[in-house]
């Protein structure tokens, strides 16, 4: 049996002439009938690149530039535009990570199968109904879908629709790019298995694009890992699991662990065997340094916001929620999208106003705030930002962004402002400081901007950082550097850390307590080795279910 | 001419970035790669010609034009001929030297008001973006005033109430009607910018809201303001010439509004002088035009979607 796509040296640059830059390189593989192949790496290792590169969607500045792309014995690269648009039938079809948002937003789905069917007329008129009712239920959505909008449906069942649309063509290979990375945790895991029962049941071959291995681990039958352009190991999943041969492989494979076992390590992190008892206190100079510190209290708060829309009922984002974060402490709060966490961040924050109950930061109550008298607040309370491709002025050059907090909380002024600026850059790892203080934003890394945004929240020496999911827009090796980072800042400084997260994980490594929201509930709460290793709530337990785990097909 | 600037977001963008790490680039770099980028559109780079030879006439329109403006005593309403190339009016004036003479008025004019109601504009559009609650709703109420009475009876209403003011008067009119929309344009793009991350990195980093304005938020929407003054520009250039063709201006000013005046109460048509009103007409537009066309390359600044010729 001949292969069904065979890649022979693919080459892909962007750009031309000096400054191109070689995205893929030199790459060559097959993908057999019916086969499920996962293509693993980090951003910029040109895993999408040769994504599009295979359904012939390159666009400039990407150009191929050598080698052959070859279906079923036909080199795509020799095709015209029209001859691609013919091959889509019973060829390649390809689900994007935005998928869901491709979807026109004035149109049915049922129109969206039309269009399909028209275009290509590969369905009977009369039959139109039937078959897109029949290719929704393949992908577990009631045929009542149809005659529904794209916005009233949610991310994942739109992300369904797309895999339905996907399919209308009878596509030999299917290229999933990052199916499920900007859905939600839970519905990431239904959505995934959704594939994996499909590519089962269709018997098309799947190309599973991820920067997740361990949802690729999860689904794949074979793993090819990329790394700077480059297929680095090509094997059977359970190779790459017992044993990678390539060091990246390895590197890769280190970052995940079970947030359940009894010891968990990851990277820069010992298992500091978490106990209540044994909770690291801060260092006693820190403690000494500071003269008041201050706890954060959360005291019945609950936030309803208006009803989106007339005669719908009204959202209540947060519902009830007390707790108290003391000095030095580090607490967890957990749950998927939708659970009230980020607003719980704005209530202690003042960007939002409880609707009732109170938030108190030592004897300064929160929730009363007014515009004028924010700085008394964040003087103390910091927040570290989620994406940090956001949360940096890309007109604002690093020193620029550092200098105002510290000018606006400490009084410094001039050179003792700069060395003040200079001194945090030494403090997040960003050396040498002086070329870091005079770069803008789009010269620096992911993780290198996560760390100047987390400089700036130190600026003001604060008592309490928020860190509202500080990771998950990262590369996973870069992940560990930044949770390392706060976590030493929590043991020198002496900060308490309220870290909002769904990825249990990374709770599990830098907190002591946890907390998990659902609905805008807290539905369990303690210490954290201690919740995650025996979770009572059904919704702890969902949670740790549905994070990929690259061992798990042993464990079933 | 409105655009929303896309964030390059992509994971494959983000990668180029991180693979290609330059050095800071210098202020004069940043202004040469705007220039560059406007020059690269084709039908701004026409634009740009077109406002220069404009802009060049009326620098040096002593040296160009043949005769004075107001210079008169020739044989009245000639056609053209090789003394007159565009024949003299029906007071005995070389219709030439007046064009010369007038692109003056209407580049200053269009200069001068653009850039104040643009002025206006930001300080009205930024500061109600960013403010909630009562504030918000008064800048409102007065927004919506000016947007919903109909601009050129406004301009004559208000015209005729100052009336005999000149040039200064024919701008401070101009300005008047002309700053609401560009407000409106600018405060829906702060409202978009303030919910941005860095818009709360910098509450956090205890910035008062004056400079949160103009300085976190303001340099984020440099295109957007460079187009609003250039439609503005054009606004007011075409004003001008209407107001003064109505007669509401200083008629004793040479402008190529008041020569379409002039060619009107001595039925230049009916004389088959169509030169008097053409030539004033086809300047008047082809100003505009040339500034509308400049547009075009502004936008692709903030959006690189919109560059031409450099998609497939």
């Amino acid at each position: 049996m001949t292969a069904l796509l065979e890649i022979t040296d693919l080459s892909v640059d962007y750009g031309e002439g000096a400054g191109s830059t070689h995205a893929v390189n030199h790459v060559s593989f097959t993908l057999e009938h019916g086969e499920f192949v996962g293509l693993v790496g980090e951003s910029g290792s040109g895993k999408s690149t040769l994504g599009f590169a295979v359904t012939g969607l390159s666009k400039p500045p990407a150009r191929v530039v050598g080698g052959s792309i070859l279906l079923d014995g036909v080199d795509i690269a020799s095709l015209s535009q029209a001859d691609l648009r013919e091959q889509r039938h019973g060829g390649i079809a390809m689900v994007l990570q935005s998928g869901m948002n491709a979807l026109n937003p004035v149109r049915s789905i049922r129109n969206h199968f039309v269009d399909i069917f028209r275009a290509h007329g590969h369905v009977a008129r009369g039959d139109w109904a039937s078959r897109a009712a029949e290719l929704v239920g393949k992908v577990e959505l009631p045929a009542s879908v149809l005659d529904r909008y794209p916005g009233e449906l949610s991310g994942g069942m739109r992300q369904r629709v797309s895999i339905a649309l996907a399919l209308s063509l009878e596509p030999k290979l299917m290229v999933f790019d990052e199916p499920t990375t900007a859905l939600d945790v839970l519905v990431q895991h239904a959505v995934m298995d959704t594939i994996i029962e499909l590519q089962k049941k269709e018997n098309f071959t799947a190309l599973l694009i991820s920067h997740d291995l361990g949802i690729v681990l999860e689904s794949a039958q074979r793993v090819l890992v990329m790394h700077e352009g480059e297929i680095v190991e090509d094997a059977p999943s359970r190779q790459i699991l017992e044993k990678p041969s390539d060091d990246y492989t390895k590197m890769l494979l280190s970052h995940y662990a079970d947030p359940r076992a009894e010891v968990v390590e990851l990277p820069g992190f010992e298992d500091r065997h978490r106990t209540p008892a044994a909770a690291h206190p801060p260092t006693v100079s820190s403690r000494t340094r500071r003269q008041d510190q201050k706890a954060i209290v959360v005291d019945h708060v609950s936030k309803v916001y208006p009803a989106p829309r007339r005669g719908e009922p009204q959202v209540t984002a947060v519902d009830d929620v007390s707790f108290t974060l003391e000095p030095g402490q580090s607490l967890a709060l957990v749950g998927a999208s939708g659970s009230g966490k980020s607003t719980l961040a704005k209530l202690i924050t003042a960007v939002e106003k409880p609707s009732s109950g109170s938030v108190r930061f030592g004897d300064l109550d929160v929730g009363s705030l007014r515009r004028g008298q924010f700085r008394r607040l964040h003087r103390d309370v910091q927040m570290v930002f989620q994406d940090p491709y956001a949360a940096l002025n890309p007109l604002h050059t690093v020193e620029y962004t550092l200098t105002r907090p510290v000018v606006n909380f400490t009084g410094l002024k001039g050179l003792d402002a700069r060395r003040r600026v200079l001194e945090l850059l030494d403090t997040v790892g960003l050396s040498p400081v002086e070329e870091f203080a005079a770069k803008l934003p789009h010269q620096l890394s992911g993780g290198q901007r996560q760390r100047v945004v987390i400089a700036r929240a130190l600026a003001s020496n604060p008592q309490v950082i928020i860190a509202d999911e500080p990771v998950s827009m990262l590369d996973v090796s870069l992940r560990a550097g930044v949770l390392a980072l706060l976590e030493d800042l929590r043991e020198q400084w002496g900060v308490s850390l309220l870290y909002i997260t769904h990825d249990l994980l990374s709770a599990r490594v830098v907190t002591d307590n946890i907390m998990v929201l659902n609905g805008g509930r807290v539905v369990e709460h303690g210490n954290t080795a201690e919740v995650l290793r025996n979770p009572s709530d059904e919704y702890t337990i969902r949670l740790l279910d549905a994070i990929p785990n690259p061992g798990r097909r042993d464990v079933a | 001419m409105s655009t929303q600037s896309i964030p390059p977001s992509t994971r494959a963008v983000r990668a180029i970035e991180e693979a290609s790490i330059a050095p800071a680039p210098s202020p004069l770099k940043v202004v040469l790669r705007v220039a560059s980028t406007v020059w690269s559109n084709g039908k701004a780079r026409i634009g740009i010609v077109i406002l220069g030879l404009f802009i060049l006439v009326a620098i040096f329109a002593p040296l160009l034009a043949p005769y004075g403006a107001r210079q008169n005593g020739f044989d009245r309403s000639a056609d053209a001929s090789a003394a007159h190339w565009l024949g003299t009016t029906a007071a005995g004036e070389d219709v030439l030297s007046q064009l010369i003479w007038g692109s003056q008025i209407s580049i200053f004019v269009g200069l001068v008001a653009g850039l104040l109601s643009t002025v206006i504009a930001v300080l009205v559009g930024l500061s109600w973006g960013y403010v909630r609650g009562f504030g918000a709703d008064v800048i409102n109420f007065i927004v919506n005033l000016f947007l919903v009475i109909p601009g050129l009876p406004l301009m004559i209403v208000i015209a005729a109430y100052l009336s005999g003011g000149g040039i200064g008067m024919i701008i401070v009119v101009v300005v008047i009607t002309g700053w609401a929309w560009g407000a409106r344009v600018l405060r829906s793009q702060t409202q978009s910018l303030r919910s941005r991350d860095f818009v709360t990195a910098a509450v956090f980093s205890g910035e008062r809201p004056f400079r949160i304005v103009f300085r976190e938020i303001l340099p984020n929407m440099t295109s957007l303001i460079v187009g609003n003054f250039f439609g503005a520009a054009t606004a007011a250039i075409l004003a001008e010439a209407g107001l003064e063709y109505l007669g509401l201006g200083d008629t004793t000013v040479v402008s190529w509004g008041t020569m379409l005046f002039w060619a009107q109460n001595s039925n230049a048509l009916l004389t088959g002088q169509w030169a008097l009103l053409f030539a004033p007409g086809l300047c008047i537009a082809l100003l505009a035009t040339s500034l509308t066309l400049i547009n075009f390359g502004v936008d692709g600044i903030s959006n690189p979607r919109l560059r031409e010729g450099k998609q497939r």
